[in-house]
């Protein structure tokens, strides 16, 4: 700027100066960047939500945790004594006394030190503290189990059960950093901006991936070829739902069309398959009448023979049952599953019969009624698709979809644990009853204590278990399809990974195996809720997705009790009314309840309503309120009007142009909405909606590629995959990591161009790659083929210069010669009296690296070999030292010294005791080392444009071509890299880096900021014009070796480069000569075992077209397993070589046969010959002539160019070259009864 | 005493197991940064908060290495 006035208003674009001041005093109060705390709210909402004082809104319910619901469900386990006599009051069969056992309540603390410690000034762990003694982050879990006989609750009948140590997520209401401002976090030893939403396993962070379901309480019609198959008069057609219970359990009914009309419901119970008629159950629920059935699935429709003739049919089919009222269905249930559910003895039939039903069928309802109107509705959905005057849904579709959230599967894990382990104290009570040794007494409380106490509790370490592995291990199943793959760890390879762990949903690993390809696919209506951008290429391409950015799942409950009134207010008919017909009017569902009936119109009123409701937060209609209106179509989706309250749906925010409001739209309803892109395109009458901003489809990471509408599509795709491959700054706090590997830019830089959201999403903090100087040249031909040239000059100013950080763990617990029992260790970390230390002649090598206390010195270099600790055995008395395993230079950087992590230890009275204390000697260490990467030629680079390439050269600057002013490019990239990837976005952030780096400017490179009109060209062109350079970019450059001006103007400016981790040191593979498999004699593979790289038949073939015999030779015998052996001319046997020993004279036998010069002969010719004799005397006695000896099965010439040497005084054995492995063959062959002859030309 | 043949520098010392000379070394507190002397087969615990982790301190040696 000349003048100073226009530099004062100037506001700063890089906001250099406030994020410097925001590192050196972190927030005392809140965090810089808010919104990373709100991108992982459904991990950490849906893990408070497990407890009562979750401080989520309360919704409809009383505002219970997750666990106390799931204990509910529990309820109790009952065992009877059996003390009772026949036909007496206190049970008809004998049962006896009624022990009845619940768990009351569960509670899970904070992680807190042992209360043994009693020195510790700070009682809370704080999750570094896990990460750095590398243990979990857990907490206590406690369960109160009480127990009650014959129904008499005394309040002293209950013991408080610990659970072990549970493992908490971070930043949730159990964490002890949970909303902390960033200055504390910073004294906690955590990123200012650290968000928590993870767990800490053994030392590592591990989330729980998002797993898509299908969408909850929702009836979807499915057309599968396999169900006909299930068994004979099974079709293809079925109506699924997935029932979910107030606790986030869940149990999928489906209902299956039979050929002959009927249907039947399929359910599963600890992963059993059962199937009911469903007139057994509509019976069973309300003990409908026939008459009562056929009304309410015909629903006045009876022109509709189709569906008479089944209801008919429905119907007729159940009189062979002779099941007529409600009771007698329930009765003829309970007897058939009585053994299966395993409930108290003295249940009746009837009562089995509703129990199961009700634990079972539409669990998400309560009330029978609701039960079997749901039901019908089912029913009359199956007939609609059979008739096909709907369509079967797609469960591919996002529509028809939910998310499982990770705090409600650990809650229903826990609360089956917590089942199974109630089930087992009622096992163990029924097995003392029987065994009667001593005879039980229920009214002794020892003795209940005593079994409660000795059966297995602890879902701490079951629970530790799931989040270390991903697998998951249970009796149901969870009605999942998967039972492993649940886990993840959270890589801080760099901060774009880590982030896009928290927003990654997986379509489930059931899905990957299959061949068809239809799940994989991009639909329509993910848009909004899924990133069409952000998926990796290859297996799991489309099945592993990101959410996008503006995409929420819902965790707090809604209250919508008061929503059917309100319906029914304006004008739905109430779901009881018996005169609906059912051709005009169409089902108002709230979370899969029936709540009325109403004309479309009506319907679509509703809707209309509801929407303008929920904006503007009238009738205490909430805004994530879902309201999914299908209308009527010939041969579309079921109509209907169907509201969603429940949790775990995915929505996202848009414009509401009715009254210009903000609207949460689901990905239910999305489908039947028109929301425009951009507010110019909305067309009146129309769009309803409109997009907040034309961006919010694209995932964080699709976000944050510079001008990405300028791209082809799959270059978007791969830079979302580099973005995460990209060597960065993977955290602040890098002294407190324990992680086994960080790759780190020592420099990262600021890009000039960056999209709005780089600056949101604290993408500045974490900086990821450099601005470089980039001229497309094809200058010295080392560029060709995505190959870049380096400029030396940059490279030793530093120019993508990187640190890796390795670490290295020595427990002395695992090391040889160390004690199993935990009291006092026989190995201590330390120089012995063996070594000799004074300095001077004689002083011990490990000196030059250890101290004094067995540990190397900080800053010490070590090469591959070279001793890391010593350790002295009290044993032996001897030091063994630990050397350090690593092919390069690496430098100790840090060294964590860390007590014994014990296990637990089983404390006889109260189970288990967390022995976790650390107050022990030093057994552990962690060491990191450091490990410089500079740049060299074959490291990785690329640009944020899916242009990725490999230094070539490091090309002197003097010879690097420079332009009028002087510049020397940093980078140098072929032309034709551009052509046919068409990655336009690198050429506009070029021109606009140039620009804004002239400027001073940070450029907005949000996509969708440019039209046809008003050109991004135009607009960074006038700025490099007010610069003083080229419109276009492009200037004229001269040869840096030559000096000669170039033709052609020569198209430079400024991109940003990304450094990725791929780099040769890592990869490189070369011997010559080294390790051989000790089998064949041939080269190990394996770049770790120094091994070599297939020559493989492709390769072989190509040799052989090109005729390069000796190189085939060269390749496949000399350089691989050349051998030398004996082959025996006559037989050809390679395997017969016999010696005599010459040194004792001609053998006793006489001379058959010469032998070779070092007495070598062939057993069998000799044998023969041998033989021979004897069979010629035979002859002559019996004048027969016996067979020859059989001929060898496999005959395999040999050419003479490999004899080496024939034996010259007679003998009949040559020596050939062949390949190892051929003699092994030879060898098994013989073993197998077949003789491989060579026949020696 | 099997190892006392083994131990060439250490002349003398009797029967058993001798143990290595008690090293005093300053290692620093990873929670409040407290210089605490641990002996070796002494608990890893600072002296003024408790907490359970130890760093080394880096060393006084002169650490050198060739520029390249």
């Amino acid at each position: 700027m000349p003048d100073g006035s226009h530099k004062s208003k100037r506001q700063p674009t890089f906001n250099t100066i406030q994020r410097e001041e925001s590192f050196k005093n972190p927030p005392k109060t809140g965090s810089t960047y808010p919104i990373l705390n709100e991108f992982v709210t459904p991990h950490i909402e849906s893990f408070n939500a497990l407890f009562d004082d979750s401080g989520l809104p309360k919704g409809d319910g009383d505002g219970r945790g997750l666990l106390s619901l799931g204990l509910k469900d529990i309820g109790e386990r009952v065992v009877f004594d059996g003390s009772g006599e026949l036909g007496t009051e206190s049970g008809q069969h004998g049962w006896g006394n009624r022990l009845s056992i619940w768990i009351e309540e569960v509670s899970i603390a904070p992680p807190r030190v042992p209360d043994r410690d009693t020195w510790s000034t700070e009682r809370k762990i704080f999750p570094t503290e896990a990460r750095e003694r590398l243990t979990s982050y857990r907490g206590r879990m406690q369960a109160k189990v009480c127990w009650s006989i014959n129904g008499n609750i005394h309040p002293d009948q209950f013991v408080m059960r610990d659970c072990g140590l549970v493992p908490i997520m971070v930043r949730s209401v159990r964490c002890n950093i949970r909303s902390l401002p960033s200055a504390e976090l910073v004294r906690r030893h955590e990123e200012p901006e650290e968000f928590g939403g993870y767990f800490i396993i053994n030392g590592n962070e591990r989330l729980i991936r998002y797993l898509i379901l299908p969408r909850r309480n929702h009836v979807t019609s499915l057309l599968r070829p396999s169900f006909a198959n299930r068994g004979p008069s099974y079709t293809q057609y079925a109506v699924q739902i997935r029932c979910v219970r107030p606790d986030q359990s869940s149990v999928t009914n489906t209902l299956h069309y039979l050929s002959n009309g009927s249907a039947m419901l399929r359910f599963s119970w600890r992963k059993q398959e059962y199937v009911i008629p469903i007139m057994l159950i509509l019976k069973a629920l309300i003990g409908a009448s026939d008459k009562e059935i056929f009304d309410s699935v015909m629903m006045q429709d009876y022109e509709n023979t189709f569906l008479t003739d089944r209801v008919e049919l429905l119907l007729r089919s159940f009189k062979m049952y002779s099941l007529y009222t409600g009771d007698q269905c329930l009765e003829y249930l309970g007897d058939k599953f009585r053994v299966v559910l395993g409930m108290p003895e003295d249940w009746t039939n009837q009562a089995l019969g509703a129990w199961l039903i009700q634990k079972m069928v539409l669990v998400h309802l309560k009330s029978a009624r609701d039960k079997f109107r749901m039901l019908v509705f089912m029913l009359r959905k199956l007939y609609s698709v059979v008739s096909s005057s709907c369509c079967a849904d797609n469960p591919d579709s996002p529509q028809h979809q939910e998310v499982l959230l990770p705090g409600y599967l650990y809650g229903m894990i826990i609360k089956e644990r917590l089942e199974e382990a109630l089930s087992q104290v009622r096992n163990q009570i029924a097995t003392d009853v029987r065994k009667e040794e001593p005879p039980v007494d229920f009214l002794d409380k020892r003795y209940i204590m005593k079994v409660i106490n000795k059966v297995n509790w602890d879902i701490g370490s079951r629970m530790s278990n799931f989040l270390a592995t991903g697998n998951l291990v249970s009796p149901s199943g969870l009605d999942l399809q998967q039972a492993s793959g649940f886990t993840i760890v959270a890589e801080k390879l760099n901060w774009m990974r880590y982030i896009s762990h928290f927003r990654c949903i997986h379509r489930g690993a059931f899905f990957a195996e299959l061949k068809t390809t239809t799940v994989r696919k991009l639909l329509p209506e993910a848009w909004g809720f899924l990133c069409p951008v952000h998926t990796p290429d290859g297996a799991p391409c489309g099945l592993l997705n990101h959410l996008s950015r503006t995409c929420r799942i819902i965790t707090a409950p809604l209250s919508v009790a008061e929503i059917p009134a309100l319906l029914a207010a304006h004008g739905m008919t109430q779901a009881f009314s018996s005169s609906i017909d059912g051709r005009k009017n169409l089902c108002v569902q709230l979370d899969g309840r029936v709540i009325g009936w109403a004309r479309q119109s009506v319907a679509h009123q509703l809707a209309t309503n509801l929407r303008i409701w929920k904006t503007e937060g009238r009738h205490k209609v909430p805004l994530d309120l879902e309201i999914g209106f299908v209308p009527e179509s010939k041969g579309g989706q079921y109509p209907g009007l169907f509201l969603f309250s429940t949790r775990a749906r995915m929505m996202r925010p848009v414009k509401f142009i009715a009254n210009g409001k903000d609207d949460q739209v689901g990905s239910f309803e999305q489908v039947y909405m028109n929301i425009a892109i951009k507010p110019d395109e909305v067309e009146i009458g129309v769009s309803t909606h409109v997009e907040h901003a034309p961006t919010n489809f694209l995932s964080i990471l699709a976000n944050l590629t510079p001008f990405s509408d300028f791209n082809q599509s799959p270059r978007n795709i791969y830079q979302c995959q580099m973005g995460k491959q990209t060597m960065g700054t993977p955290s602040t706090a890098l002294q407190h990591r324990t992680d086994n590997k960080l790759y780190r830019l020592q420099t990262g830089q600021t890009p000039v161009v960056r999209p709005h959201l780089h600056n949101v999403y604290a993408m500045d903090s974490f900086p990821n790659g450099t601005n470089a100087i980039v001229a497309v040249i094809s200058y010295t031909g080392y560029d060709m083929e995505d190959a870049m040239i380096l400029n030396k000059s940059a490279h030793e100013r530093g120019f993508g210069y990187g640190t890796v950080y390795k670490s290295q763990i020595i427990d002395l617990k695992e090391m040889r010669g160390a004690t199993k029992s935990s009291a006092s260790p026989t190995l201590h970390f330390g120089l012995g009296h063996d070594v000799r230390t004074a300095e001077g002649n004689g002083q011990h090598t490990c000196c030059q690296f250890l101290d004094k206390d067995g540990l190397p010195f900080i800053g010490t270099k070590l090469d591959s070999g070279d001793p890391i600790a010593a350790y002295i055995d009290e044993t032996t008395g001897r030091t063994r030292f630990v050397k350090y395993k690593g092919d390069e230079q690496g430098i100790v950087h840090e060294i964590r010294m860390l007590g014994m992590v014990f296990a637990l230890i089983r404390v006889a009275a109260d189970g288990i005791q967390g022995g976790d204390t650390g107050d022990t000697e030093l057994q552990k260490l962690h060491i990191t080392f450091r490990i410089t990467r500079s740049p060299v030629i074959g490291d990785k680079f690329s640009s944020r444009h899916g242009q990725k390439g490999v230094c070539s050269q490091k090309w002197p600057t003097v010879d690097m071509p420079f332009s009028e002013s002087g510049m020397q490019p940093d980078v140098i990239i072929n032309p034709h890299a551009f052509p046919s990837r068409m990655t336009i976005g690198m050429l506009v952030e070029s021109m606009a880096g140039k620009a804004g780096a002239m400027h001073g400017l940070a450029q907005d490179a949000t996509p969708f900021q440019f039209s046809e009109e008003d050109r991004a060209i135009d607009y960074f062109g006038e700025q490099l014009l007010a610069a003083g350079y080229n419109y276009y970019g492009n200037e004229p450059m001269y040869s840096g070796i030559t000096g000669q001006e170039f033709a052609a103007d020569i198209y430079i400016g400024v991109v940003y480069y990304q450094r990725l981790r791929h780099m040769v040191l890592d990869k490189f593979q070369v011997r010559t000569t080294g390790p051989v498999d000790p089998v064949t004699r041939q080269p190990v593979k394996g770049r770790k075992r120094a091994g070599g790289i297939r020559f493989g038949e492709m390769e072989r073939d190509a040799l052989i077209a090109h005729g390069t015999s000796f190189l085939l030779q060269d390749r496949l015998m000399n350089c691989s397993d050349y051998s030398t052996t004996w082959v025996c001319r006559t037989c050809g046997s390679l395997i017969s070589l016999g010696y005599d020993d010459i040194s004792l004279g001609e053998s006793s036998t006489g001379t058959i046969k010469a032998t070779g010069p070092g007495g070598e002969y062939c057993r069998v010719c000799r044998a023969v010959a041998e033989e021979d004799d004897e069979r010629a005397r035979q002859a002559l006695t019996t004048g027969q002539n016996p067979d020859r000896s059989p001929l060898p099965g496999v005959m395999v010439a040999i050419p003479s160019s490999n004899v080496l040497r024939s034996s010259s005084k007679g003998g009949d054995l040559d020596v050939v070259a062949v390949p190892y492995v051929f003699r092994y063959l030879c060898a098994e062959l013989a073993a197998m009864g077949i003789a491989v002859s060579l026949e020696v030309r | 005493m099997n190892q006392l043949g083994q131990q060439t520098t250490n002349a003398g010392g009797g029967g058993g197991f001798i143990p290595a000379p008690r090293q005093d070394m300053e290692y620093i507190c990873a929670d409040c940064g407290a210089k605490n002397e641990i002996k070796s087969r002494e608990p890893i615990r600072c002296r003024e908060c408790g907490h359970r982790i130890m760093y080394k301190k880096r060393t006084k040696r002169m650490v050198q290495f060739e520029a390249r």
